[in-house]
């Protein structure tokens, strides 16, 4: 019998294998079977890594043949895990879905994927992504776009949609992703999944190929919240290799879970909702969302934030400056896309540059290039980062008598493929609750509360916590997923359940 | 007319503002500047790299901390204000051998700024001084021997080196005609500081004595070796002219590739000279990089065109920017070692050498430990003789082999054993040159020479009036020239005598016997 990823959770995949009813192999085999039944329609998979999935699965059957107690087995012992593919892992390439780096074979591993795997994860693959983490859509992939489990019309969101959409359609049980400005977030909202963006800082950053260096974090995706718990667990902590990883006392996401929210001082974000382009669903969704933590006992009051709507314009200075110097060493000396006949150094750079970059990717190294250039230095990056201070402290502000602040995660649900790909600019608006986050560095989580009204997709609350509060942004999720009970199982993986 | 004369009058005319920009690799980290590869020279092409100084995509830097000590060190033995809060910035232009396109380096806010380096400079290198500068009050102070010069430091900074290309099938290993190139990220990585000094430069002489007494207190420090063929210090210098009298700043060139302390003096000396040609004739100088050619003695503008280059800093976003509290300032004070003036000083005050004397022996690190040594054994009251055996006969000596004082076979006890020998009337002065000589050739302890040879010095007075008495016997004639007042013919009695004695008379008694002996 074939495992239904969909049917099960992390911890009753470990409890299955540990009790012998199913083994690791199996379970890998169930994500493979599902990637077959259905990424042909998804395309959330740039790569599938069989080998490396089975070497792990391996491992933890060994272990529980050789008679390994409950508390040898680790915490994520034969779960599925696939990884966004700008993160290195040996054996796979490491495309960040350009053709720049079409055949880049990783020759380390990116500290939290290795991580991951050390707490048990079995490796299934690599997953489609915007360009470079370029885009909300992953439609920016030299590959090709992924599909929204929910809509197979619809985009899956972006950047790190392929991880989205494959934990949505059951092809993996946790991947990771990475968000500069919501790419983890908004994805997870529009796959009806859980999704976090820890604090900067929280996880290493170390082998994940860099978009905007002083936003970028990496997090997880999983259809629960105390999936998220036990991953972040599993990926957070100090790095030696990354110097913006803090050092800080262990502690297990998993403890307060089941807490509730009472207590809980919750704002909401007022000031953001009447935000032009946010849809009624989404605006309604969030009104719900906000009185469910009030029935549950949380104290719930409205905030603003009213410098984070200067949010977007830093970001899109700060994000593809930085930007444009990540990407400088995409070259074609050294790895990477390089033409063929050259007539000299300059000639290479250009073209290889040309060749293997794709539109989104050379906009953004254009702005932020332009951005940093002698003369506009501080009209452009000076004054984003002035904003960016601004942000912070209304933060601090909201956060000095509150414990969580709750708005949309995105201003509309999953949108049409090719909708929004011609006019830039309503694409990054996509992101206008999401940035705010990166840039003031807190950590937030997606969680999906329900069906839009309208659209019948998924809609997403973001609950944002202080630097370091994932613990209870991950307590006031937990309480919220339980109250709205939510199947987040999409009609795709319905009607392949239904034909088995 | 010669180079060094066309020079000389080139300067009657007039002055030359020279700044310099001085990379030191700290070859003492045992590993690169933001990732654990090991710091070294050459090797196999592309063995000491990783992830990280490969630019590979997703690597992170992550900076080395006894490097930024080593920095802050560098700052404080040359007067440097040590900054509050620092940070790094990236540098940004595309070359080969960069491997992320950026290089990690330090912009608006440099570990080190605002130092001060006094330059002694004597003899004939004085004489490139002229008057008329507008600013000598200031800079210059004359002392017996030539005169002080007081440069200013803007800045040292720390940052990455870059890898190495290796140009293939063109000449020399340049790029021109070159049909490949290839890149060695071997030395990409590794921890450089950069200084610059203020346009405070006036000669080639001061230029070179600057960067040697850099050199010198960079070796003192241990955060170098500072080997300039292998590259771990680079010199690259700034000059323009302006006529004397003048306060205004001409049109700079900069000057690449000057690999030794002379390269640097000639460099600038040939640069002067064409500058000056250039404006005496009517033209304007071009501001450039020129490249200088140590073979051919001269600087030529460098093939690709200079364009004004926007390296569009930015702080560097993979760090957190560096707090330094008084605390952290004053324990990495506590480790500066005695510098080389303080020790000048000492060899003056304490240890009675004359200025001169004292600041060539403490310009040489090598020199002023072996003295240091010497006297430690033989006593303070030695110094001055062991100076004088390491100033004449021991330099000599290594100039003569071409070789450093720690490839010779001298050892400070041999010095010390030999200045007593002398001090013991053991062996003549004379001798002591011919018992160095030996013991510099078979690394034999002075003593030993002495026995082997049978050079004791023979002071006795019964036998040297032996053989005066012969002597006079033989030349009665001579004797009665020197009664009759041709003193002079002295020395050929001492002649006489010492042939006689086989050389090992000591001079003095034989004079004295003489004199006396004469006189009778």
């Amino acid at each position: 019998m074939t495992v239904d990823l969909s049917a099960l959770t992390a911890p009753e995949i470990r409890a299955a294998i540990l009790r012998g009813d199913l083994s690791a192999r199996e379970v890998a085999d169930g994500a493979f079977a599902r990637i077959e039944a259905c990424d042909d329609r998804v395309r959330a998979f740039n790569e599938v890594t069989r080998e490396l999935a089975y070497a792990s699965a391996d491992r933890v059957d060994d272990m529980v043949r050789s008679g390994a107690s409950p508390e040898e087995l680790p915490p994520l012992a034969g779960v599925p895990v696939a990884f966004k593919d700008n993160m290195n892992l040996i054996g796979t390439r490491t495309t960040c879905s350009s053709r720049i780096l079409a055949n880049h074979e990783s020759v380390y591993d990116c500290t939290a994927v290795a991580r991951l795997i050390k707490a048990g994860g079995v490796p299934v693959g690599k997953l489609n992504m915007d360009e470079f983490a370029f885009g909300s859509s992953t439609e920016n992939s030299a590959f090709g776009p992924t599909h929204n489990p929910w809509d197979l019309e619809r985009v899956p969101g972006g950047s790190s949609g392929g991880s989205a959409a494959a934990v949505s359609a059951g092809m993996a049980t946790i991947t990771l992703g990475s968000d500069t400005g919501g790419s983890i977030r908004q994805p997870g909202a529009f796959c009806g999944v859980v999704a976090m963006k820890p604090t900067y800082g929280r996880v290493s950053r170390y082998g994940c190929v860099a978009f905007a260096s002083s936003l970028d974090q990496i997090g997880p995706f999983s259809k629960s919240v105390e999936e998220c718990a036990l991953a972040l667990n599993a990926i957070c902590g100090k790095d030696p290799m990354d110097a913006t990883s803090v050092d800080r006392p262990h502690e297990d996401f998993t403890r307060d879970l089941e807490r509730g929210a009472s207590g809980l001082r919750i704002g909401v974000v007022t000031d953001m909702l009447d935000m032009e382009g946010v849809a009624p669903e989404v605006k309604s969704a969030t009104m719900a969302a906000a009185e469910l933590f009030a029935a549950l006992g949380a104290e719930v009051g409205e905030v603003e934030l009213p410098s984070a709507r200067y949010g977007l314009s830093a970001y899109y200075i700060i994000g593809p400056a930085e930007a444009s110097s990540n990407l400088a060493r995409f070259d074609g000396i050294r790895y990477g896309h390089r033409v063929a006949d050259a007539k000299d150094v300059l000639d290479l750079y250009m073209r290889s540059r040309a060749e293997g970059f794709g539109p989104e990717a050379i906009r953004r190294i254009m702005l932020g290039t332009y951005a940093l250039s002698a003369g506009y230095y501080d009209a452009y990056y000076g004054q984003a980062q002035k904003a960016r201070t601004v942000i912070i402290r209304d933060f601090e502000r909201a956060f000095a008598d509150h414990d969580v602040l709750l708005t949309p995660t995105s201003p509309t649900t999953a949108f049409r493929i090719g909708e929004k790909s011609a006019d830039p600019l309503a694409m990054y608006l996509s992101d206008v609750y999401t940035i705010p986050v990166n840039l003031a560095g807190n950590c937030a989580v997606s969680v999906p509360v329900g069906l839009g009204d309208d659209s019948e997709l998924p809609v997403g609350i973001q609950l944002i916590g202080t630097h370091f509060a994932e613990g209870v942004v991950l307590r006031a999720a937990r309480a919220l997923e339980r109250a709205v009970a939510f199947d987040v199982t999409p009609p795709l993986v319905r009607e392949l359940q239904a034909r088995a | 007319m010669m180079t060094k004369d066309r020079l000389l009058a080139v300067l009657e005319r007039w002055e030359p503002v020279i700044g310099l920009e001085i990379h030191t690799e700290l070859t003492s980290t045992r590993t690169k500047m933001f990732c654990g590869c090991p710091v070294a020279f050459g090797g196999e092409p592309n063995t000491r790299v990783c992830p990280v100084c490969l630019g590979l995509p997703g690597a992170l830097p992550v900076p080395n901390a006894y490097a930024i000590e080593q920095t802050v060190l560098a700052g404080l033995a040359t007067g440097c204000e040590i900054a509050r809060r620092s940070l790094f910035h990236r540098k940004q232009y595309f070359y080969p051998d960069m491997p992320k396109d950026y290089q990690i380096s330090q912009y608006d806010l440099p570990f080190c700024a605002g130092g001060e380096v006094t330059v002694e400079i004597a003899g004939e290198a004085a004489s490139q001084r002229k008057e008329g500068g507008v600013d000598e009050e200031r800079r210059v102070r004359l002392t017996d021997v030539g005169y002080n010069a007081r440069i200013g430091i803007t800045r040292i900074h720390l940052e990455e080196d870059t890898g190495k290309m290796v140009h293939v099938g063109g000449s020399e290993g340049r790029l021109a005609g070159a049909t490949k190139s290839l890149v060695d990220f071997n030395r990409a990585g590794t921890p450089l500081i950069e200084l610059v000094t203020e346009p405070d430069i006036r000669t080639p002489a001061e230029a070179r004595a600057f960067a040697q007494k850099l050199r010198l207190i960079w070796l003192t420090l241990g955060i170098s070796d500072c080997n300039m063929e292998e590259g771990s210090m680079r010199v690259d210098a700034n000059v323009s002219l302006r006529r004397r009298g003048e306060s205004e700043f001409g049109t700079k060139t900069e000057i690449k590739n000057m690999n030794s302390f002379k390269s640097l003096h000639d460099g600038l000396a040939y640069e002067i000279v064409r500058q000056a040609e250039v404006l005496e004739s009517g033209g304007r100088v071009v501001q450039e990089t020129r490249h200088f050619d140590a073979g051919a003695k001269r600087t030529s503008a460098t093939r690709s065109k200079e364009e004004a280059h926007d390296y569009r800093y930015f702080p560097e976003p993979d760090m957190v920017p560096f707090e330094f509290d008084d605390e952290f300032i004053e324990r990495v004070r506590a480790r500066l070692p005695e510098l080389p003036d303080a020790r000048k000083m000492r060899f003056v005050e304490e240890w009675g050498l004359p200025p001169h004397d004292a600041s060539v022996i403490a310009s040489d690190l090598e020199m002023a430990e072996f003295f240091e040594a010497a006297v430690n054994i033989g006593g303070p009251e030695r110094a001055k003789a062991v100076s004088n055996v390491m100033l004449n006969d021991l330099s000599a000596h290594l100039n003569a082999r071409g070789i450093a004082l720690s490839e010779s076979r001298i050892v400070p006890s041999m010095v010390v054993e030999l200045v007593e020998l002398v001090e013991a009337a053991t062996i003549s002065s004379k001798q002591a040159k011919e018992v160095f000589a030996d013991m510099a050739e078979t690394g034999d302890s002075p003593a030993a020479i002495v026995e082997i040879k049978g050079m004791r010095q023979v002071s006795d007075t019964g036998a040297i009036e032996a053989v005066v008495t012969r002597i006079l016997d033989e030349n009665p004639n001579k004797v009665e020239e020197y009664r009759a007042g041709k003193t002079g013919l002295i020395g050929f009695f001492v002649g006489q005598v010492m042939r006689e004695m086989g050389g090992q008379a000591n001079p003095k008694v034989v004079n004295e016997v003489l004199a006396r002996m004469l006189e009778g």
